[in-house]
């Protein structure tokens, strides 16, 4: 009798499992793509409430869970099957892990007793995939699959984001045992640092409040943390003029009195200058200064203190010195910083840096003129949009001229620069936030790295305007051979053959071409408002032709 | 900054010193969850960052589940401290620390076998004394014996073992721990 009363946690399937813990930690949308090992998953997923989103490339699938989770603050979700289908999610995941987003990938695998012998469809997922990932973990016992799952979403999230793999073999998917849902994680070497010290936080104020020509430099670490508020709260009470590397677009407004302008080889020079030569003290948080931030790394500031604050200890140090390092969430550190000025404030009468509203000084070769004009009337769109950019000479304007603040942050590939980022990103971004129309900026070589996501944003009808900056070449790879390669111009052909227009058409969607100047806001305009998936083909070739600005006719 | 417990009048010890700043040796002791494939996240760790290993061990250690490497690397302070920070981020380790000359005791241990015959037995039995070796067998005029101590004193050894023939050979990477709490 007393045996029978005994409570039994109920018999469960592995895949079962995971769909139930994937409810419990709130996903509501998966990217992924089917195949032998992840099948069990999908036969569980099909009851679920979790939408799922069939990608037509795994990569695909990745780069959508990375656009989503950039706009809905969470982790994205992706999955993919043993092999090939765990192998096209490399360059997602490591994109991810250079941008720290928050993805949680979950991969099927061969059966537990197949691995090791080259079985059908196994790669050694775990370590392919153990450099690009902060974590990954392969699941050999059913018990470990729900604490494993809800580890990696804790891991994802949580301290210096950024991407997780769970490789699930397919028989622990299948066999049935009995489960209990507790959360437990357990994670005894994984302790992210939040709140700063307190003895640096005062140092650095400190620092600062002495300083005559103090500077701030931030970095998608910002973004990342949340801590927009606390920020402007600081610099507008504070009075210390901001730069931003690329990822720290989307903070402070362009048009502030206290910003300064983007560092970086694609930046202003007049930023650099600032940075690295007029700033007596130099506060730069959430930025690794990757090496297309800033080039000379020995002759950095050295005339300056540098405060660093970021998330992660390993980036301080890593690049550059820092006098006063602090470890730990720039929000919770601003927060800290925003009560202690309260009460002794470091406020400058005004900022040193007189901000002329000066245009960025980028080139003014091969369409340049062209490329703002589409982005500034891009950004006259007085609406919310989601926008994404692809890798190349379009990112780097687009960086500078999408400057709505309605627009951004841009969801851009910074640290990998990843050419196919751009659409897969934005479909990703309009799950997050179905309300808001999405676009994506790329250029045609970009584009057609990952172009048959374009069918997924019809299948969704998804408001998705692609904006295809086409002079039928890899606009930077000439660029860069203009500047380093003496001119010799070789293998930046597209060829003239592809025409969007119909392209978008064969796949469902609406296809435009723009030739004309006059037609470029129209176009844009047209494509947001029908909310349907459209291409827009922007011939720069043609649109130069009919307007003052000038051809460099001696394209090859 | 070099590792060991050894008379700075050792020549080795020199050799050791004379390196340049930049390419010191450094010793880091990490302790890890004992997790399957937890050995590659550290050698993909080391080789990925370019860090060069000079000898790794890794063993149990008396707390359940628990791991310990002891790593020798070559490089800069930056790359130092760059690998301990790397080494604690990964999920599964618990605790880094580095062992410096004066706060750590550290140890290499070596077997050697090596022929032993009327001509040298002697020889290998001075050696055997002079060194606090064990023996660990002897058959068919085959000895085989068991030497530790400092990197220097095994270095040392060698030296000496090049006067006989040995047949095989091996030595420990270094282990090490901290002197105090």
């Amino acid at each position: 009798m007393s045996q029978s009363k005994q409570i039994r946690p109920p018999r469960i399937e592995g895949s079962e499992a995971i769909v139930k813990a994937l409810e419990n930690l709130d996903v509501d949308v998966i990217f992924g793509y089917p195949g032998g090992a992840n099948l069990p998953i999908y036969d569980k997923l099909s009851g679920s409430k979790i939408k799922h989103i069939l990608a037509r490339h795994e990569q695909g699938a990745a780069h959508m869970a990375d656009g989503y989770a950039r706009v809905a603050k969470k982790p994205g979700v992706c999955m993919a099957t043993s092999g090939p289908g765990a192998t096209n999610l490399v360059t997602g995941l490591a994109n991810a892990m250079l941008d720290s987003t928050p993805i949680v990938a979950i991969t099927g695998q061969i059966a537990r007793h197949l691995i090791g012998t080259d079985a059908f469809q196994e790669v050694d997922c775990i370590n392919i995939t153990m450099p690009v990932t902060k974590h990954n973990e392969l699941i050999r016992h059913e018990k470990d699959l729900v604490p494993a799952i809800e580890s990696a979403f804790y891991i994802a999230n949580s301290g210096r984001k950024g991407p997780v793999l769970i490789d699930l073999p397919v028989d622990v998917l299948k066999a049935s045992y009995p489960h209990e849902f507790q959360n437990e994680i357990r994670l005894p070497g994984y302790n992210p640092t939040i709140k700063g010290n307190v003895g640096q936080i005062k140092k650095a104020l400190k620092a600062l409040g002495r300083a005559e020509r103090p500077i701030i430099l931030i970095g998608g670490g910002v973004v990342l943390s949340k801590a927009v508020p606390e920020f402007l709260h600081f610099v507008r009470t504070t009075n210390i003029p901001v730069l931003r590397t690329m990822m720290g677009t989307g903070v402070i407004p362009v048009d502030d009195p206290l910003f300064a302008g983007m560092i970086g080889t694609h930046g202003n020079s007049r930023a650099n200058k600032i940075l690295t030569r007029e700033a007596d003290v130099i506060f730069t948080m959430g930025t690794r200064l990757g090496d297309r931030s800033f080039i000379k790394q020995p002759t950095f500031a050295k005339n300056s203190t540098v405060i660093h604050l970021d998330i992660d200890p390993a980036e301080i140090g890593k690049k550059i010195r820092a006098d006063i390092p602090i470890v730990g969430d720039i929000k919770a550190v601003l927060t800290d910083m925003n009560q202690r000025i309260a009460k002794k404030p470091i406020t400058k009468e005004k900022p040193w840096v007189s901000v002329s509203k000066r245009k960025s000084k980028l080139s003014t070769r091969d369409n340049a003129e062209i490329l703002e004009g589409i982005f500034t009337k891009l950004s006259s769109i007085d609406m919310k949009l989601n926008i994404s950019t692809d890798v190349g000479r379009h990112q780097m304007w687009a960086n500078h001229f999408c400057t709505n603040p309605d627009h951004l942050p841009l969801l851009t590939s910074g640290g990998l620069g990843t050419m196919g980022f751009g659409m897969p990103a934005a479909i990703g971004a309009w799950f997050a936030e179905p309300d808001v129309p999405v676009v994506s900026i790329s250029g045609d070589g970009s584009f057609m790295m990952n172009m048959q996501e374009f069918t997924v944003a019809v299948e969704h009808e998804i408001p998705l305007t692609v904006i295809i900056v086409n002079d039928y070449r890899l606009g930077m790879i000439r660029e860069l051979q203009h500047s380093l390669y003496k001119n010799r111009y070789t293998v930046h052909d597209l060829g003239r053959t592809l025409d969007y227009k119909k392209l978008a058409e064969a796949m469902g969607g609406v296809g435009m071409c723009v030739t004309h100047e006059n037609q470029i806001l129209p176009a844009i305009q047209k494509s947001i408002d029908s909310r349907k998936p459209t291409l827009i083909d922007f011939n720069l070739e043609n649109i130069s032709k009919s307007s003052h600005l000038s051809w460099d006719t001696k394209a090859s | 900054m070099v590792e060991g417990l050894v008379h700075p009048s050792c020549s080795v010890f020199k050799t050791a010193m004379e390196k340049t700043e930049k390419e010191k040796r450094h010793i880091i002791a990490i302790e890890v969850e004992d997790i399957p494939g937890v050995l590659s996240r550290i050698s993909t760790l080391f080789s990925r960052r370019g860090y060069n290993i000079d000898s790794l061990t890794v063993g149990n250690t008396h707390k359940p589940g628990v791991s310990r490497f002891t790593i020798v690397v070559r490089g800069d302070d930056t790359v130092l401290e760059q690998i301990r920070k790397q080494s604690q981020k990964l999920v599964h380790v618990l605790t880094t620390e580095y062992l410096k000359r004066d706060n750590a005791i550290t140890r290499e241990f070596a077997i050697v076998k090596l022929v032993y015959d009327k001509k040298t037995a002697i020889g290998i039995n001075e050696l055997v004394d002079l060194y606090g070796a064990r023996m660990l067998s002897s058959t068919d005029e085959v000895l085989m014996v068991e030497f530790s101590g400092t990197e220097e004193k095994i270095n040392l050894v060698f030296e000496d073992l090049k006067a006989f023939e040995v047949l095989e050979s091996l030595r420990t990477g270094k282990i090490g721990m901290r002197v105090g709490r």
